[in-house]
């Protein structure tokens, strides 16, 4: 071996511009990774401070602590003159959309999903296909005709009306995800299952689904948040006062020019996110993992 | 008759609901759509078949370019950011920095957007950008003794494009950080002793791994950016005067402002097709059929 | 190159060490093994050495230089990894060609280095393939190719040989060796397979718990181990032990009684010891000093020789017999095993507690013996 060839110079390790040409890639990282995320936490932060506080001096040093902003969850707010329904009527409506819609979900989930991954039948194939076609179709373009067919069933304005269609908006991604689940489980729990002389019903209730729990979490939550969140069908096929979310609540009192009470809003905002705060705390990185299987939204 | 009873009885049960929910809410929309788009329906419901006025209508429409233009510029600067700053956040976040908690720190950040509800999230921007002082960014100018700015009227369609941006990237960022992840470490290890500097590694290593996801979040987003304006409804709601008005919206605007449900249908009826059309692509270039898989028990 | 690591710690947790104030030293052109169980820390002291690791306290020196900070891409090492790390979407040459690519050799001379590397593992027919169309040797031999291919100082070997099957590990190793001698370079080699190490290495590392337990020549670690955990790691099948004692030189083992005085360590030893004797250095009947008796529990065909597993009191004691006697379980039979063979190790401390012996009158008596030559031993002792 040509031992010329072979010795490389070792740069001398205390020689500063070595040490700051191997860290500059990092110190770049961390530049453009701090710079565009500041103005995230800023705006986050500016929503919980200005809540809780009277004004805000230059508009972001917070000043004089109040809760008078939350005096949303005790007294009506009159808006335009006339009292808006109570927040905990909003509250209560989005509960029973979100869980209602996650309920429904997560059962008919549980069962396509299986027949998908586990039962040979003629046409699954198709059904298949079909189902990873809907992921990815644009649901909202059909906006138009689910709101005939709503007024044809005379479920126009009503809760139970929009969480059939947003359980069904849902459920092809919902069942994809699930069928995921289910073909992670090994064949041979199932088949063991079978000898020992369960049903195949009994075998997918009694020792498949406990498997998948943690599966079935994750999806529950974020079905739940989903529906929690959900506007646009809300905003456009619920009118009455009575029906009223939390989501078409504040986007009411946020598009009316007159009213730029950016306290309140926020109050409101974070009222709001409660739910969304705490799962996603608690369960993100789940949560990144579900979302990943497929997002709608750009 | 029995014997085959038994036979369909479980995939039946199990799937009967998910199809139910997958007929009304896409099958006969689908349909539904396509009829519409051929009649004049307006608030008082009636048929009435108009054939290819619609359409000629459209094409006529003093709007129409300027909503095309919209929809393009929308679609192509959303995109580009959705994709390469989720890029550049997934290789910042994984490859650059090693601490697994900063980077889930920053990630986590960048979901915040993401799993924020559309009303508070569309409310933070125009807090951000409203033109009196309670506006973030015009308090801060008014620090330096600037007037206020209304850039809600000045920059519509970059607001809405960087508020479609911010949420999109995280999209690209989850799909690339855990591509990038599933690269063997070893793999980084062997670049690094053969001498690669960064460059060459992203080049040489990260990129080969992740041209799949790439093409995917390309695709994929193109479709959601495509029909979605949730956002832009909250936001501008197409304002001022029609500058951020893009096709989807257009369409609902449409139908659930002035009612012209046939008409609305129409404009939905193109972008389904086209919308049909990618996701086609997308199927194809992903070879999606593969997934497919037979169940193992007759 | 020389190298040498002074001190070395390092923790990833900041509780406990991986690395414990690790010492050694490795010669020019030598070809040393880090030797250990899994999570004993040798992989990590090899990435130290590769630079992809930064210790947290203590010095790496090449020939002398500290090079603690120095980029691992500033450090001419070649690496083959445990998985290969062969890039997946390059083919064979270019795979060969990286490492010489990054240091912007130009191109011509790059494909001729490359094709040269690729002929010293004999790869020439396989250039353009892909990795993923590649046997595992074939691919063994990709990643040696490149790791070789910019003529480094130092050739690092992370378990190559763990994921190939036991006759082409067999090959690979010859081919690892022939390859060392020829380049003449100083190679480490990190693998949890004690006769890989024996066969290869010039000299060995034991490692446990990030600390090196003994650094010694294959032969110095079989015939001379210095603990317990040492003896236990070195030899197949490996060293049976017996629990005895030391009173006043005297060594009490199942009711026999050795003197040992001339060869203890500390004269006034005395306590619980733990006697280790190899398999080999057991023969049926009673020639060897230490006698002993025992029920058969079962019997190993191997066909070169007999196994025999013999319970005496509750140890199990295992060795080689002629493959044609006719031993079956139950029978109860005489054997025996010279005091010079035994090694013995305090039953608290584990150290050993007899002198060092000679290495060459081991191999004098070892060649009377009829004991079959382990593997590994006749190589060097040959």
């Amino acid at each position: 071996m040509d031992s010329a060839q072979a010795t490389v110079t070792i740069p001398r390790q205390k020689s500063r511009i070595y040490i700051l040409k191997k860290r500059l890639p990092y110190f770049i990282a961390y530049g453009v990774l701090g710079i565009t995320t500041l103005p995230i936490i800023f705006m986050y932060l500016w929503l919980f401070l200005n809540s809780f506080f009277q004004k805000m001096k230059f508009g972001i040093i917070p000043e004089s602590f109040t809760l008078e902003n939350w005096s949303f969850l005790w007294e009506p707010i009159v808006y335009r003159g006339s009292e808006l329904p109570s927040i905990w009527t909003a509250t209560w409506n989005s509960f029973v959309f979100a869980g209602t819609m996650t309920i429904l979900e997560v059962l008919i989930g549980v069962m396509s999903g299986y027949a998908l991954s586990r039962i040979q039948f003629p046409g699954r194939k198709f059904i298949l296909t079909t189902t990873m076609l809907l992921h990815a179709f644009p649901s909202i373009s059909l906006l138009i005709a689910v709101f005939y067919i709503l007024n044809f069933f005379g479920l126009y304005d009503s809760l139970f009306g929009v969480i059939l269609v947003k359980t069904a908006l849902q459920i092809p991604m919902t069942t994809w995800i699930i069928k995921g689940f289910f073909d992670d489980v090994p064949w041979d729990v199932e088949w063991a299952g079978l000898i020992d002389g369960c049903s195949r019903i009994k075998v997918w209730f009694q020792i498949v689904l406990p498997l998948i729990k943690p599966g079935i979490a994750s999806i529950s939550i974020f079905s739940f948040l989903s529906g929690w969140s959900e506007f646009l069908l809300l905003y456009t096929f619920i009118v009455s006062g009575d029906n009223i979310t939390l989501a078409s609540f504040l986007q009411k009192l946020t598009s009316d020019p007159n009213l730029v009470n950016y306290s309140l809003l926020g109050a409101i905002s974070l009222f709001y996110m409660i739910p969304v705060l705490i799962f996603f705390i608690f369960t993100q990185k789940s949560l990144m993992q579900v979302s990943s299987g497929g997002i709608k939204n750009a | 008759m029995r014997s085959s009873w038994k036979k369909w009885r479980l995939p039946v049960i199990m799937l009967g609901p998910f199809l139910i929910l997958v007929v009304i809410f896409y099958f006969i929309p689908v349909i539904l759509t396509a009829i519409l788009a051929f009649t004049g329906m307006d608030s008082s419901m009636r048929w009435e078949f108009i054939e290819l006025n619609n359409f000629r209508k459209l094409l006529a429409d003093p709007n129409i370019g300027l909503i095309l233009k919209n929809t393009v510029t929308y679609v192509l600067f959303t995109l580009v950011i959705n994709v390469f700053f989720g890029f550049i956040l997934a290789l910042l976040t994984t490859y650059f920095i090693r601490w697994e908690r900063t980077s889930l720190f920053f990630r986590t950040i960048w979901m915040l957007p993401r799993i924020t509800p559309p009303v508070v999230y569309a409310l933070l921007w125009i807090w951000f950008f409203d033109p009196s002082e309670y506006g973030l960014l015009n308090s801060i100018r008014s620090l330096f003794g600037l007037p206020p700015v209304s850039y809600l009227t000045t920059q519509p369609m970059l607001i809405i494009i960087l508020a479609n941006g911010l949420i999109g990237a995280s999209f690209g960022m989850i799909i690339f950080s855990s591509a990038i992840k599933s690269i063997p470490r070893d793999l980084f290890y062997a670049a690094d002793v053969d001498g690669a500097g960064h460059l060459s590694v992203i080049k040489d290593i990260i990129f080969p791994h992740i041209r799949w996801p790439f093409m995917f979040v390309t695709i994929w987003q193109l479709l959601s950016l495509l029909t979605s304006y949730e956002y832009i409804l909250l936001i501008t709601d197409g304002g001022p005067v029609n500058a951020t008005e893009v096709l989807a919206l257009y369409s609902y605007h449409k139908a659930f402002q002035n009612f012209e449900y046939g008409y609305g249908s129409a404009i939905s009826l193109i972008i389904v097709i086209i919308a049909f059309f990618i996701s086609l692509l997308l199927w194809k270039v992903f070879g999606m059929g593969k997934m497919i898989r037979p169940t193992r028990i007759e | 190159m020389k190298i040498e690591l002074k001190n070395i710690t390092k923790s990833f947790d900041k509780k406990t060490n991986t690395i414990d104030n690790l010492n050694l030293s490795i010669e020019d052109g030598e070809f040393i093994a880090l030797l250990g169980p899994s999570g004993c820390g040798k992989t990590t002291t090899m990435l130290m050495i590769a630079g992809i690791y930064k210790p947290d306290s203590g010095d790496i020196l090449f020939d002398g230089q500290r090079v603690n900070e120095v980029e691992p891409k500033d450090r001419n090492v070649g690496m083959v990894f445990q998985s290969y790390a062969l890039y997946p979407h390059m083919t064979v040459l270019d795979n060969i060609a990286f490492p010489l690519k990054q240091q912007k050799v130009k191109k011509e001379e790059r494909i001729q280095r490359a094709k040269e590397a690729a002929a010293t593992v004999h790869l020439e027919q396989y250039l353009h393939r892909k990795p993923g169309e590649l046997s595992g040797g074939q691919q063994q031999r990709v990643a040696l190719a490149r790791a070789i291919v910019k003529n480094p100082r130092l050739l690092l070997l992370d378990e190559p040989m763990s994921n190939l099957d036991e006759r082409l590990r067999i090959e690979m190793r010859s081919e690892i060796s022939r390859l060392q001698k020829k380049l003449g370079i100083t190679t480490i080699l990190v693998t949890h397979d004690q006769q890989e190490a024996m066969t290869l290495a010039d000299r060995i590392a034991v490692m446990k718990d990030g600390q090196i337990i003994q650094y010694d020549t294959p032969m110095a670690l079989y015939y001379q181990p210095e603990n317990l955990y040492v003896a236990r790691f070195i030899g197949t099948p490996p060293m049976n032990f017996l629990h005895g004692s030391v009173n006043n030189g005297i060594l009490h083992l199942h009711n026999r009684k050795l003197p040992l005085e001339t060869r203890l360590l500390t004269k006034s030893y005395n306590g619980d010891v733990i006697v280790g004797i190899r398999p080999h250095d057991i023969q049926l009947g009673s020639h060897g000093d230490l006698q002993l008796e025992g029920t058969i529990q079962f019997v190993e065909t191997i066909g070169h020789a007999k196994l025999i597993n013999v319970l005496v009191g509750d140890t199990m004691i295992r060795f080689f017999t002629n493959p044609f006697l006719d031993l079956v379980p139950g029978m109860n039979i005489q054997f025996s095993a010279n005091s010079s063979d035994l090694h013995i190790f305090d039953g608290k401390t584990e150290k050993r507690i007899l002198k060092k012996k000679d290495l060459k009158a081991i191999r004098k008596s070892n060649a009377v013996n009829q004991i079959l030559p382990h593997a590994a031993d006749s190589k060097k002792s040959g």
